[in-house]
């Protein structure tokens, strides 16, 4: 058949090339591929295009627009409302690793035989299901003085006039905040490593009862380092998702007290100053800020997996083929 | 294979590009086109001016079908708009209305306007500068025609042309409640800051439990109410607001510009940081809840809040005791005379690329709910008309002078709204300023004069940048 197919091809016209095996592979990964292809075009890279080149006009959203160069750029890095509001994404960054280890703790607790445990999952990942607004005006109420939280302090004991106002005392509010951007992102790490755990081969952690390890070796030794990649990821995830931090602070205070994040200001600057320029200005700047703590991140992680190589192994986590097996099946599973 | 589909692709993605930008130049060149047709042969075609129109006796047979988009979603909801269009098809049977409300209208309309077919009929927003309004809505008549029987109808008005008008007016007061003041021992309405200061003191020490000012802070557009109080009402002075600020260095210092500490916009602010800074307003303003406020303000466990005429309606039927809720003058007078900042709320305006028959239905629908509709009487505000009577709720502005803010000329029609965006001080719209005054007076950071030092020196760069060429 392979003979016949190689003689007649020279002759082929487009008609026969297209009722053709190869002919129809090719027109049907065109054809599926087109359209997402041109979703993925219109709404994510043209507009982006267009952020790109509006940061280097003086304009409005309407009327004219004047080139300006690199004018809005200075401006974002001599304003001092813009770097003081990254400041900011440090009480977020150390949020997203607080974030992190919540998960992995409840994650690996509830990858093994708990009573209930089905139902801790879903209420730990409940929050994520809830409207970012809604989430805003709950924790509104619940931190207002008086109300929820201190009502529920009061009976362990504190006195309700000696409690801080929540949202007001700059001191706290901030953490406060990051507590509640806690509460809602935390379930989507849960699941996740539920997913990437589920992957790791069990024989390992039988073949380590045998060596005689507990439950913080066995998480140290074997399910930290076969679902590192994951973790890493979220980890990527969380820290740009630190740097954006813009739904709290904008729901629950406004960006008053001081939580006026990056992403508060921008906002402002863009919508009711209409400074259109600076506000694209500033996202090209987070997005390349954000591209080099990625960068970093993935260096890290790459140094470390050197060492590892180098470094002789310990315990059952050092047999590169589970490894690898359990860290590539662990982003289908966690999908 | 592999080459094949990465050619293909490249070539869809390059057709789609060129596609996306053939379609978009395409669109503005039409848009721009179509825009200046309109303005020139508007006059040439037989559109009638809105002046000319009789609403009831011209035009009864005309079919249209109209969209109207509006910002008061509640009336929308309440049907008290499906009543007033009930009415009009009592005139005019062949033309519908629909209505659509939008939440956060001024930035969603703005973004809409953009494109040319988003309905017949809306509320101008207040962020197209008035040069930009001919690209946008059919001038409706000459001002010169309707300025004697209209209150502020240059408001939406360029070149001498009326753009948009009025649904209401809005004067600028306190809502108070009256209750409160009787029972705190306040017989006469403060007219001076300090008199007010006093006032609020006296009504904390009758009974803490009252919040004197309720600033609604947390709603965010309650604090950028404030701004609309350093205008005509601060200074006596109706050109203030729109062509002498935007041209002075230091507006926002003490005694500006009427050479008199208690007058002025620093005065305004004033009695706000005054008021947070001597415990008047609630504890703690970051949780403060707008809709749980009128019931409070109705009951009497609030006595005071800062806003425009438009919420005195709200705060009587948040409760059993509207007739509770008064409304005064803002406490500053300038010479011993008091004034008080007036204005239009939104104005109807339509769309330029709307069809003729459409047009003509529009101008008909908005001259009807201007003058036969009794929109503004009902909805406490300041009649449309100059015959029109005022409602009961604004009584208390009897014997004060009220000054509209007048627009700037020609020239001038967008420098007041380009220096405060470049300033970064978008007065009425934004509230980080003023927010920021109440933060520094609890945190006891700042002082009113630091902020207003910061202010003065943003407005002075923006005036420059933006200062009109002789």
């Amino acid at each position: 058949m392979s003979n016949s197919t190689t003689s007649v091809k020279r002759r082929k016209s487009f008609g026969q090339w297209l009722k053709s095996m190869r002919g129809q592979q090719i027109v049907c990964t065109v054809t599926f591929l087109i359209l997402p292809l041109l979703l993925l075009f219109t709404f994510t890279y043209l507009p982006f295009v267009k952020m790109v080149q509006f940061s280097f006009f003086d304009m409005r959203y309407i009327g004219r627009r004047v080139f300006v160069g690199l004018e809005n750029y200075i401006d974002v890095f001599t304003r001092d409302d813009c770097f003081q509001a990254l400041l900011l994404s440090l009480y977020y960054m150390a949020g997203s690793v607080v974030q992190m280890a919540l998960a992995l703790l409840f994650a690996t607790i509830l990858s093994f035989k708990v009573k209930g445990g089905k139902f801790f999952r879903g209420a730990l990942y409940f929050p994520c299901l809830i409207c970012g607004i809604s989430v805003g005006f709950i924790f509104k109420f619940f931190f207002t003085h008086g109300f929820v939280l201190d009502t529920l302090l009061s009976w362990v004991g504190f006195n309700i006039d000696t409690l801080p106002y929540w949202l007001r005392d700059e001191s706290i509010n901030n953490i406060v905040l990051v507590g509640c951007s806690i509460w809602k992102y935390v379930g989507q790490n849960i699941v996740m490593f539920i997913g990437a755990i589920a992957s790791v081969d069990s024989t390992l952690y039988e073949a380590a009862d045998i060596d005689g390890a507990n439950a913080w070796h066995r998480f140290k030794d074997i399910i930290l380092p076969s679902i590192r990649t994951i973790v890493v990821l979220n980890l990527i995830i969380s820290v740009s998702g630190a740097l954006s931090a813009f739904e709290m602070p904008y729901v629950v205070t406004g960006g008053g007290f001081g939580t006026s994040t990056y992403f508060v200001i921008m906002d402002k600057l863009a919508h009711t100053d209409q400074k259109v320029g600076l506000a694209s200005a500033m996202a090209v700047v987070l997005l390349v800020l954000i591209m080099i703590v990625t960068y970093i991140q993935k260096g890290v992680e790459r140094w470390l997996n050197k060492r590892d190589e180098r470094t002789p192994k310990a315990l059952v986590s050092t047999d590169p083929n589970t490894a690898a097996q359990a860290a590539s099946a662990s982003p289908a599973k966690a999908n | 294979m592999k080459k094949a589909i990465a050619l293909t692709l490249a070539a869809a993605l390059s057709a789609s590009l060129l596609a996306g930008c053939g379609g978009q130049s395409g669109q503005t060149s039409e848009s721009t086109q179509s825009g200046s047709a309109q303005s020139t042969d508007a006059a040439e075609t037989g559109i009638p001016a809105y002046n000319e129109l009789t609403v009831g006796e011209d035009y009864t047979d005309l079919k249209a079908d109209l969209k109207f988009i509006s910002h008061r979603t509640d009336l929308i909801d309440d049907g008290t708009f499906d009543g007033y269009v009930a009415e009009f098809q009592k005139l005019y049977p062949n033309i519908t209305i629909s209505y659509e409300g939008i939440t956060d209208y001024a930035n969603d309309m703005t973004t809409r306007l953009t494109s040319n077919n988003w309905g017949d009929i809306c509320m101008i927003p207040t962020t197209i500068p008035l040069p930009e309004l001919g690209d946008y809505f059919y001038p409706m008549c000459d001002l010169s025609s309707i300025q004697d029987e209209y209150n502020f109808a240059d408001n939406r008005a360029y070149d001498g042309k009326v753009y948009g008008i009025p649904s209401t007016g809005n004067a600028q007061g306190i809502v108070y409640n009256k209750a409160v003041f009787a029972a705190a021992g306040i017989t006469e309405l403060p007219t001076t800051p300090t008199e007010f200061l006093d006032d609020l003191q006296k009504i904390k020490d009758y009974d803490s439990s009252i919040i004197p000012l309720y600033t609604n802070y947390a709603a965010g557009w309650t604090m950028s109410a404030w701004d609309a109080y350093i205008g005509g009402g601060a200074t006596g002075d109706a050109d203030w607001m729109n062509i002498t600020m935007p041209q002075t260095h230091d507006p926002f210092a003490k005694g500006v510009p009427t050479g008199d500490e208690q007058s002025g916009p620093y005065a305004v602010y004033n009695v706000l940081y005054e008021a947070v800074k001597r415990g008047l307003t609630e504890a703690d303003p970051t949780t403060t809840d707008w809709e749980g406020s009128k019931p409070m303000m109705n009951n009497g466990e609030i006595a005071t809040m800062v806003l425009g005429s438009w919420a005195i309606v709200q705060m009587q039927d948040a409760g059993e005791h509207a007739d509770d809720i008064g409304y005064m003058p803002f406490p500053i007078s300038v010479d011993g005379v008091q004034y008080a900042s007036a204005g239009a709320d939104y104005c109807y305006g339509i769309n330029a690329n709307s069809s003729d028959d459409n047009k003509i239905a529009a101008m008909l629908y908005i001259k009807w709910l201007s003058e036969s509709s009794n929109f503004s009487y009902d909805q406490g505000g300041i009649p449309v008309l100059k015959s029109q009577e005022y409602p009961e709720t604004l009584s208390a502005f009897d014997g004060i002078e009220l000054v509209a803010d007048t627009a700037a000329p020609t020239e001038l029609a967008d420098l007041a709204s380009n220096v405060q965006r470049d300033a970064e001080l978008t007065l009425n719209s934004d509230q980080t300023h003023v927010m920021r005054i109440v933060e520094a007076a609890i945190n006891g950071d700042e002082t009113l004069d630091d902020i207003v030092a910061d202010w003065n020196a943003a407005w002075n760069d923006a005036v420059d940048r933006n200062a009109p060429q002789e």
